[in-house]
């Protein structure tokens, strides 16, 4: 009878707290929405799946050693890490604290006493450690994207770069969202956490991944599954945006063909690019610089095998550990919260703002240029979420005239978004970082 | 709480100021760059590498086609 209560009690079912149960249902709805809806399922399945795993009870997948210890240990493992972080208290939430603020010399010493008595890390937070903490997933998946980015478009037509940069200030804008409700007692996002939701308006999950985990890692989760979620409903928050600011001849302009780029120029363009953010901003430089490596590869021809690697082998490896990494950050305690609810919100209008703020950056140039040379609806992709923003121009565009094929004039602005959303990251990286 | 809006509204300025700097420094950059490879090294093959823009092309002349091969057609019926 002893056995079978033992059993009992270690089992998911008795240990299972409601916040728990509530984080699988999340975990599947995430699972729903990418397998049923196709939402950028690439990285909604891992996300999702690890959230589940996460939150299995018991398990510690997402815990470290410690942390395990805390949970699991007896009042002699308690007893032991006390003295190890040099507290008096052996209650597990005062544990816990000491072990977020102990210096490296007492962390470690908890770590080994967990060690001793058997507790380590979950396997999530091995995952975490190596693939976001490091900074190492996001910045590969970057390489990734650079090898996959033709900057053809963009080369042809350089001014597309304004409409980039006019989409940022989605990311701006937000913030100062984030701090409005902080400052109204709703909320209570530091300038740090503020940033990083800001730059779920850059449309962009690399650089929303790496912003977040260096300076809002507690709120990692949230915004990652806001800004996956987000770039694939662009096709539904986009055209009302662009309807509502363009008027229907503006939407029929139909654009000169674009010049055509020489290889060398292709090749120049990474190292250009490189060189400017190594005399301007070096804190964008590790985002930039595996981009601008990544774009290289592709475009020098003589390394075909590295080029192929990055832009499919590698990247999908990195997508399922960051995927599987990321959701280990959905854990109850620290996703069900006011402040998930502010995320999701501020994202929505960071992407909205974005994308109003290309669309009349462009209608200012297209004024500038005489009125019938560049098509409006090419500025919302300057928010970057490649190569879904361009193909909604396209879109919009065909349906103004049937003969109006913007898709390649988008990718322009589309791939300066990257590169805007890049510059941004590094911008607050440096201010507040 | 003054203080934290205020730096908001710093990273703001300056962060949107950045990225437009650094952007037309870019634009300009890629200028000089085109204006250079041009003139120093021109490339030979040009119609060789025009995938891109035969690619937009296409669906447009398919168009193009459809709207004749309409047309003869029409015109072949009412004969």
């Amino acid at each position: 009878m002893d056995k079978l209560m033992d059993l009992w009690h270690a089992s998911g079912l008795y240990n299972i707290t409601g916040g728990q149960a509530f984080m699988i249902l999340i975990g599947l709805l995430l699972l729903f929405l990418a397998i049923r809806k196709n939402f950028e399922p690439l990285l909604l399945v891992p996300i999702g799946f690890g959230g589940i795993l996460a939150n299995i009870p018991e398990a510690g997948l997402a815990m470290s050693a410690v942390e395990n210890a805390i949970h699991l240990g007896g009042p002699e493992m308690l007893s032991n890490l006390a003295a190890a972080l040099h507290i008096s208290s052996t209650e597990p939430e005062a544990l816990k604290h000491a072990y977020h603020l102990a210096d490296s010399a007492s962390h470690t010493a908890a770590v080994y006493a967990a060690n001793d008595h058997g507790f380590n890390n979950g396997m999530l937070y091995n995952f975490y450690t190596v693939a976001i903490a490091s900074g190492a997933a996001p910045l590969i998946i970057f390489m990734g994207v650079g090898a996959m980015t033709d900057f053809g478009p963009l080369l042809a037509n350089p001014k597309t770069l304004f409409l980039g940069a006019a989409a940022q200030f989605g990311i701006f804008a937000t913030i100062m969202g984030a701090v409005s409700l902080t400052t109204l007692g709703l909320m209570d996002f530091t300038i740090q956490d503020a940033a990083a939701i800001g730059i779920i308006g850059g449309a962009d999950g690399p650089t929303a991944i790496y912003v977040a985990s260096l300076l809002a890692p507690d709120l990692l989760g949230a915004i990652a599954v806001a800004a996956y979620s987000y770039m694939a409903l662009v096709p539904l928050i986009q055209p009302p945006i662009m309807r509502a600011l363009t008027t229907e001849a503006e939407r029929k302009i139909s654009m000169v063909q674009l010049r055509h780029v020489p290889k060398t120029e292709k090749i120049m363009f990474p190292i250009v690019l490189l060189i400017l953010v190594a005399l301007l901003l070096p804190d964008a430089a590790p985002l930039l610089g595996m981009f601008c490596f990544g774009n290289l590869m592709r475009e020098c021809g003589v390394v075909d095998r590295l080029s192929d690697t990055s832009q499919n082998a590698l990247i999908n490896i990195v997508t399922i550990f960051l995927g599987l990494s990321v959701g280990s950050k959905l854990s109850a305690d620290k996703f069900l919260d006011i402040q998930t609810l502010g995320i999701l919100v501020l994202g929505v209008i960071a992407f909205g703002i974005g994308t109003a703020c290309g669309v009349l950056m462009a209608k200012v140039m297209n004024k500038m240029a005489g009125g019938n040379a560049i098509n409006p609806l090419i500025g919302s992709a300057g928010v970057s979420a490649v190569p879904m923003a361009a193909r909604v121009s396209n879109k919009l565009g065909l349906e103004s005239n049937s003969q109006n094929f913007l898709l390649m004039h988008a990718m322009g602005p589309n791939v300066a978004g990257v590169i805007g959303s890049a510059v941004a990251a590094g911008v607050m990286i440096k201010f507040v970082g | 709480m003054d203080n934290l809006m205020s730096e908001g509204l710093s990273l703001m300025v300056f962060g949107m100021g950045f990225v437009f700097v650094f952007l037309t420094l870019l634009v300009f950059a890629t200028g000089i760059m085109s204006k250079l490879i041009a003139k120093v090294a021109p490339e030979a093959p040009v119609p060789a590498k025009s995938a891109p823009v035969v690619a937009v092309a296409a669906p447009a002349g398919d168009d193009e086609l459809v709207a004749v091969m309409t047309a003869a057609v029409h015109q072949f019926r009412k004969d």
